[in-house]
């Protein structure tokens, strides 16, 4: 299910995380790994001079540059290539988030891996945290994976996976590939809803009434498509949901959460803060996978 | 004669030359070599008096050296209003000087025609507007720089850019295959929100053949799919070449006339084969310049017109908000003081200054548009014209030039610049990153989605 992992890296420590968890992957399901590196943002009207993406400098891009960027990806991440058959190191010129795009097209790729955020690192004054991951979680056709905060007990295997959904189209794209890993991983899955009651004052019959409602969706809308899939439970809470979603997970020492991403603003701005999903990434201990389309579940 | 490896009289023509120039970092060995470049007088005089003609000659003997032009041009006045930026000391200091010599100049001056020429003038044509005689120095510019590039003198970033134009018919290295792949990918990426969206290539006998900036499949490929947007909504039935949908034109900046005209004739060829209404090119200032105002005089075309109607992307955006093809949501208009950029290849070189004040009144809640001063034909260029913004060597140059449309943008007080033009745009990002006065930009194409009414049936499925 994991053939092509495209690991999107800076190469800083904020995508180590991520770095950890795509190796250890490859390492254990048999994939290869693409380590792909945007050395810099086009800048200045030609692209021979881009601004470097770690530290903000304008620089030409020739053979050499090239060679020297290498050359620090194979050494930070060396042991980690070493531990795995396939890896390969690809580096591009351009906007982050386009080439994440534009190689995961032209690699095929079955899933990115990348951080949440290039944190305090960059100095590319027109990134903000999480811009690039917006972008790339919205219009890839495969299934993104993100890790922020790592949980210490993390080995590279995945025993428990939390599926949240919101009953939306892409929700269903995120199932497919939550019950398809669960399957394949041998894992447990828990179906999740979190009832949206943040801001509200709801008589308490009605809250435990939408519970059961929605418990009943749940079973309603995934229960036929489980096959000869047992390992599964349905969880409905009622509070804010990323919050709630971080807590089934920390509760079920969930080592993975799926959740589909379906926003359709990309304005950084508007964007980048209050989504569900953002949130859930932020906050979670373990990798989350935003699953927006169909294609690669 | 020494000619350089990088830096000499030959174009460059293979992709190999291209790669081994660009190899040579920031142009260091490119310079040196120039150093030791001789000027070839005969051919320099001969091209002169074979291409000079009587416009030019007469500009150049009644400048009356009046000083008129010298506050029409901006890099006066931010360059502390020195003689040497005066429009017509610069220009019959160069040019004129190399005329009355009948070619017969050295290495220093050919070098310092060529600082003239790319750091002290965009070409923008102000000047032109200011002289009593009606004398243009941004043409004579264009004219000297031909000049020059045939000897070689030519800044390193424009030879190269040149040669893209030659080895891939665009300022960047985008094939047919990518140019085409994108435009697929493209399409994929925004069908969901926009079901029935499509980038028709070389389709026969279309209302509009579109055309493009390399810089967009390049770099900023939803550019293109902001474009197939806007047609899919206003109901356009459009298409793209396969081959010739690059419209933007390095070699005019660099003075490489000879590739001008191949890349203007690549364009009309898809126009002649795949035979559409008109033509409609991207929010790019200059590629409107070389393909539809100087584009028909290089290709040669007797009526001085491209080979049917072509269209600056303004032109037909407010076309299709006029008409109602776009409808704008009143409530989604811009609500913040904004003013806007006129790009001076399609403003003072077409006059195409209030049909994107017309785009503004359906887009701009009244009230919060704020003119620059001065404006219109009058306003001044971005700083970044004319190849300036892509230089290295003038760099400093460059940004002390921008400072002439950063005080236009304080003025205003808008924190939003509106900036249908690649290059303008790109002057713009870089003035915020070397001065820091808080400002956004943007093209049209994105402002204009992001309030659309759209009609019901064009939207996805409701969950």
């Amino acid at each position: 299910m994991f053939k092509k992992i495209l690991l999107a890296t800076s190469g800083a420590p904020s995508t180590f995380g991520a770095a950890r968890v795509a190796f250890d992957m490859a390492k254990r399901y048999g994939a290869e790994v693409v380590v792909f590196n945007v050395m810099g943002v086009p800048t200045k009207a030609f692209s021979q001079v881009v601004n470097d993406v770690r530290t903000g400098e304008e620089i030409e891009v020739d053979d050499e540059y090239r060679a020297w960027v290498e050359e620090e990806l194979k050494s930070t991440f060396e042991k980690q290539i070493e531990s795995v058959e396939y890896a390969k190191i690809v580096t591009t010129t351009g906007v982050p988030s386009r080439e994440i795009l534009r190689a995961a097209r032209a690699e095929d790729a079955d899933l990115i891996v990348m951080g949440a955020s290039s944190g305090d690192s960059s100095a590319y004054r027109k990134g903000y945290p999480g811009s690039t991951l917006q972008r790339v979680a919205k219009a890839a056709r495969c299934p993104v994976m993100t890790v922020h905060r790592e949980t210490a007990s993390y080995w590279g295997g995945f025993g428990n996976i939390v599926f949240a959904t919101d009953f939306s189209k892409q929700a269903e794209n995120a199932f497919k590939f939550a019950l398809n890993s669960a399957k394949e991983l041998g894992c447990d899955l828990t179906l999740f809803h979190a009832l949206d009651i943040s801001g509200k004052v709801l008589d308490q019959n009605d809250i435990e009434d939408k519970l059961i409602a929605a418990r009943a969706r749940i079973r309603e809308t995934y229960g036929p498509l489980m096959g000869d899939f047992k390992d599964f439970d349905i969880e409905v809470w009622e509070g804010v949901p990323y919050v709630e979603i971080v807590k089934i997970a920390r509760e079920r020492s969930a080592d993975l959460i799926v959740l589909a991403h379906h926003s359709r603003e990309l304005d950084p701005e508007l964007a980048s803060i209050g989504s569900t999903l953002e949130q859930v990434i932020l906050r979670a201990g373990c990798p989350v996978v935003s699953v927006s389309k169909p294609d690669k579940v | 004669m020494p000619e350089g490896k990088f830096c000499n009289k030959t174009p460059i023509n293979t992709e190999e030359q291209l790669k081994a120039t660009l190899g040579d970092k920031g142009g260091k060995q490119y310079y040196e070599e120039m150093n030791q470049l001789d000027v070839d007088s005969d051919k320099l005089w001969a091209s002169i008096q074979k291409t000079m003609k009587s416009r030019t000659k007469t500009w150049l003997e009644i400048c009356a050296h009046c000083g008129l032009c010298a506050e029409s041009c901006f890099l006066y006045q931010v360059n502390g209003r020195v003689p040497e930026q005066v429009p017509s000391y610069k220009i019959q200091s160069t040019l004129g000087v190399m005329v009355k010599k009948k070619g017969k100049v050295d290495n220093a001056f050919m070098q310092m025609c060529m600082e003239t020429a790319w750091s002290k003038c965009t070409c923008c044509n102000r000047c032109g507007m200011y002289c009593p005689l009606g004398i243009d120095m941004g043409v004579m510019f264009s004219y000297l720089r031909g000049l020059l590039y045939s000897q070689g003198f030519v800044p390193w970033e424009l030879k190269i850019g040149s040669g893209m134009h030659r080895v891939y018919r665009a300022q960047m290295d985008v094939t047919t295959e990518d140019w085409v792949e994108t435009c697929e990918w493209m399409a994929e990426e925004n069908e969901e929100d926009w079901p029935g969206l499509e980038i028709p290539v070389d389709k026969v006998g279309a209302d509009i053949m579109y055309t493009c900036n390399a810089r967009e499949p390049k770099h900023y490929p939803e550019d293109i799919a902001e474009a197939a947007i806007l047609f899919h909504v206003a109901g356009e039935n459009w298409t793209v070449p396969s081959e010739g949908w690059e419209q933007t034109s390095l070699s005019m900046f660099a003075g490489d006339w000879e590739c001008c005209k191949d890349n203007v004739l690549n364009v009309y060829a898809a126009l002649e084969r795949l035979k559409p209404k008109r033509a409609i090119g991207t929010e790019c200032g200059h590629a409107h310049r070389a393909t539809v105002i100087e584009g028909p005089y290089w290709a040669g075309r007797p009526d001085g017109q491209p080979p049917v109607p072509y269209i600056h992307y303004v032109e037909w955006l407010a076309e299709a908000l006029r008409t109602g093809k776009l409808k704008i949501d009143p409530t989604k208009r811009i609500k913040e003081p904004v003013t806007l950029q006129d790009s001076c290849n399609y403003v003072r070189n077409q006059g195409l200054k209030d049909v994107t004040r017309e785009i503004l009144s359906y887009i701009v809640e009244p009230g919060y548009f704020v003119e620059m001063a001065p404006n219109k034909e009058h306003n001044y260029c971005c700083g970044g014209g004319g190849g300036f913004n892509g230089i290295g060597k003038y760099r400093e140059q460059r940004n002390v030039a921008l400072r002439k449309k950063m005080e236009q943008i304080l003025d205003t007080g808008c924190k939003l610049v509106i900036a249908p033009c690649h290059n303008c745009w790109d002057a713009i990002r870089d003035l915020e990153e070397e001065y820091k006065i808080g400002i956004r930009w943007s093209f049209l194409k994105p402002l204009v989605i992001g309030m659309l009414d759209v009609p019901k049936h064009l939207l996805p499925p409701e969950e």
